[in-house]
């Protein structure tokens, strides 16, 4: 059995949930006749007909209001922004319409809202950004961001099989970067459940995405020193899995966070107030906090380099607090 | 209770539903009556209306006082109402008794914000009316309605019963929305196919093409009325939204309630274009002026409208010329609005140019308008008593069902899914394209 990446991953998911519901519909620019600007829809068309495959203006607010309209049919459509940055013209549809539906007039909305988030490749300030806080701050919504591609195939089929609207931020990244064998049956994987990547003892590195292999880099430096990190990959960040962060921090009782979004506002803060809850007596040290500069995201390879966390700055985070 | 509506109507399936069947129930009229000729604004967009007011608002500065001035002749007769092409006497005697409720719920509402049974703001609709009820009426049971926060009226004739209009603004634990959001914020997903409006004017179009889009999926063409305002039609949810109607040619009328005030801005300062019907040409759409007070050119040419989006031809603008008569919200007394234009717009209210109509065709004997309104009363009067008398929410459901139930099946609304053209053999292949970035 061939590796897939976690491209063919996304593709996977979507394309099996399609042959498997027919009320799986995905809409989005340029998805239908070009495949999507990265090509996770490509030859979706030729299997399941312009009907199913719907090619939209450059309009991300009807995207999203379509999308949703589409769901109160019934219906189960899986929505691509080109671009998760372009997700901030959607803002008011998705935080407005979508996020209070079922609370305010018992309308659930089953959807997908997809596409590619992230810096690393020099897209420059507006396609690189990870813009999912806005919405981990919205009742409503569910918060996906994998870092494999088995959990990219499985939270993406529990995204569109879930009756809520679901927001899943791909890393691009990770998009031809990370590849692995899938099961070959038809798994899910649910949502809302933190994954250790790897057992540790000495320190837990709370992370999602494409930290996670920042986080990984570190670890095996540090396992040379005999610091063994322990990998929390929360692979959702709506809801939080409070209990997986609990019980790391009472294994290790030391937490680095790390995360590709910027610091102030960023998960950090919120899974720090989660240790404080739960766990402050477990604590040996201080909650650590690796996140990306409080600034927008610079185009220029040594700029981006400065502005994203680096592998070297959790060795140094994590020496600092095993020693504390 | 007082029956809702007649079902006399000859063609009218035998369905107790509290709405009609309105578009589909269009049989002959009663009496052909002869149609004025339709006139053409200067973009060549149909101008239904039988009268084009010959003023216009001003801003003046004078007495080191800010105001808007009138320009032009306020005091030109009324018109009678365009005879309607569809619509049959039961039918017009159904319209005429919906925008009496209309309007006997909104003086209902009126009252009880006064008593201080209301929370919050008060949003009416008088003057409105006919828009309202008759575009609302020109919809099937399969169609949908995308409501804003004046269009109570529409959601009457939709199904809805006044006393949640009443209970929403009392904030009852009963109302539609058990009290999580006020005024005409609530719709039905499932029976009446009402979207509940948002704050944020424009949503609900591109919301409405999704559905559009949706119905299109399980074999259905269907129509879905958005209302928006002639300030709401100023945001980029109404050109985004309708747009992708457009492109999609999916059944979005969308009646652009030209009310002439966006709160307190007139439409001088709200627009450059002469009549917002004029976007119809940029949307490549269709579009039609009607005079927003008159019943019979709102039916016919939203039916027309309706017609249209079931043959699967597309989208459609119907812009509604008339006149807010009251503020914003309660709060707001509109002294901004120049007295002359409001004492125009008094003479041409819809109820009164409906009850002329009745006269002059001789439907309706003044004794029995009468009975109408009285009827309706005793009606109304039902209502609130039960809407006053209805619980509060409990506080333990404030934060309950912001997630639906993985459990349970949300059904398609029209059926399996069609498709045209697919391959089902088909495989996935692996993806050999470049991608955006490497």
């Amino acid at each position: 059995m061939a590796a897939v990446t976690y491209l063919e991953a996304i593709r996977q998911a979507i394309w099996e949930e399609m042959e498997r519901d027919s009320r799986v519909f995905v809409l989005g620019e340029d998805v239908a006749i070009y495949g999507g600007a990265f090509k996770v829809t490509e030859g979706f068309i030729h299997k399941f007909g312009m009907e199913r495959v719907v090619d939209t203006p450059i309009s991300e607010m009807a995207i999203a209001s379509a999308a949703y309209g589409a769901s109160l049919t019934g219906l189960r459509p899986v929505a691509e922004f080109q671009f998760m940055d372009f997700i901030s013209s959607a803002h008011s549809q998705i935080v407005q319409i979508l996020a209070k539906s079922n609370w305010r007039w018992g309308a659930p909305a089953p959807l997908v809202l997809r596409g590619p988030s992230g810096g690393g490749v020099s897209g420059g300030p507006f396609h690189s950004q990870n813009p999912e806080m806005f919405y981990v701050h919205t009742p409503g919504l569910k918060v996906i961001a994998p870092a494999t591609a088995r959990d990219a195939k499985g939270l993406m089929k529990s995204a569109i099989r879930d009756n809520n609207p679901v927001l899943f931020f791909e890393h691009k990244f990770l998009y031809r970067r990370v590849k692995e064998e899938l099961p070959q049956e038809d798994y899910t994987i649910e949502i809302g459940k933190a994954r250790v990547h790897r057992e540790g003892r000495d320190l837990s590195v709370i992370t999602y995405g494409a930290m996670l292999y920042t986080a990984q880099e570190a670890a095996d430096l540090l396992a040379k020193e005999d610091i063994q990190l322990e990998i929390i990959d929360l692979r959702t960040l709506l809801p939080l899995d409070r209990e997986a962060i609990r019980r790391t921090t009472e294994k290790t009782n030391r937490v680095l966070v790390l995360h590709e979004d910027t610091k102030t506002g960023g998960i950090a803060g919120e899974i720090a107030a989660i240790i404080n809850e739960e766990a402050f007596d477990a604590l040996d040290a201080p909650i650590a906090r690796i996140a990306a500069l409080d600034a927008p995201v610079p185009f220029s390879p040594p700029l981006e380099k400065a502005f994203l966390p680096q592998v070297g700055d959790v060795v140094r985070e994590a020496r600092r607090l095993v020693k504390y | 209770m007082p029956t809702r509506k007649s079902e006399s109507s000859p063609s009218a399936p035998e369905v107790k539903q509290p709405h009609t069947n309105g578009s589909k129930a269009a049989n002959a009229p009663a009496v052909k009556r002869p149609q004025p000729p339709i006139g053409k604004n200067p973009w060549g967009i149909p101008d239904w209306r039988l009268e084009q007011p010959p003023f216009h608002i001003e801003s003046d500065w004078s007495g080191e006082e800010y105001r808007y001035k009138v320009v032009g002749d306020t005091n030109t007769p009324v018109p009678p109402l365009r005879p309607s092409k569809y619509l049959s006497k039961e039918q017009t005697l159904e319209i005429y008794r919906y925008m009496i409720i209309n309007r006997q719920m909104e003086a209902a509402l009126e009252s009880m914000y006064k008593q201080s049974k209301v929370i919050g703001g008060l949003y009416l609709s008088l003057g409105q009316e006919a828009t309202s009820v008759a575009s609302a009426y020109a919809l099937d049971r399969d169609d949908w309605l995308g409501p804003m926060i004046r269009n109570q009226g529409s959601m009457v004739v939709r199904g809805y019963e006044p006393s949640s209009a009443m209970m929403q603004y009392m904030a009852k634990g009963t109302s539609p929305t058990k009290g999580r959001d006020s005024g005409s914020h609530y719709g039905d997903p499932k029976k009446l196919n009402v979207i509940a409006p948002i704050s944020h004017l424009g949503d609900s179009i591109g919301v409405l093409s999704g559905v559009a889009l949706g119905a299109r999926l399980q074999g259905r063409e269907i129509a879905c009325l958005a209302y928006i305002g002639d300030g709401g039609q100023s945001t980029g949810p109404t050109y985004e939204g309708f747009n992708f109607a457009a492109v999609r040619k999916l059944g979005v009328v969308l009646v652009v309630e030209h009310n002439s005030w966006a709160y307190s801005t007139p439409v001088e300062l709200q627009f450059a274009c002469k009549d917002l019907a004029d976007r119809a040409i940029g949307y490549g759409v269709p579009g039609v002026i009607v005079d927003g007070t008159d019943a019979n050119q709102v039916y016919d040419a939203t039916h027309e409208a309706v017609e249209r989006a079931h043959r699967g031809e597309g989208a459609s603008i119907i812009e509604a010329k008339l006149m807010r008569m009251k503020g914003h919200a309660m709060h707001d007394a509109a002294v901004y609005v120049p007295s002359a234009v409001k004492e125009y717009w008094q003479r041409r209210d819809p109820i009164v140019r409906m009850e002329q109509y009745l006269k002059e065709t001789g439907w309706m004997t003044e004794a029995q308008m009468k009975e109408v309104h009285a009827e309706v009363q005793r009606y109304m009067d039902q209502e609130r008593e039960q809407a006053e008398a209805a619980p509060m929410p409990s506080p333990e459901e404030a934060g309950t069902d912001v997630y639906f139930d993985n459990g349970v099946d949300i059904p398609v609304k029209y059926g399996e899914v069609r498709v045209k053209q697919s391959n089902v053999g088909r495989k996935l292949s692996e993806s050999s394209a470049p991608g955006h970035y490497k």
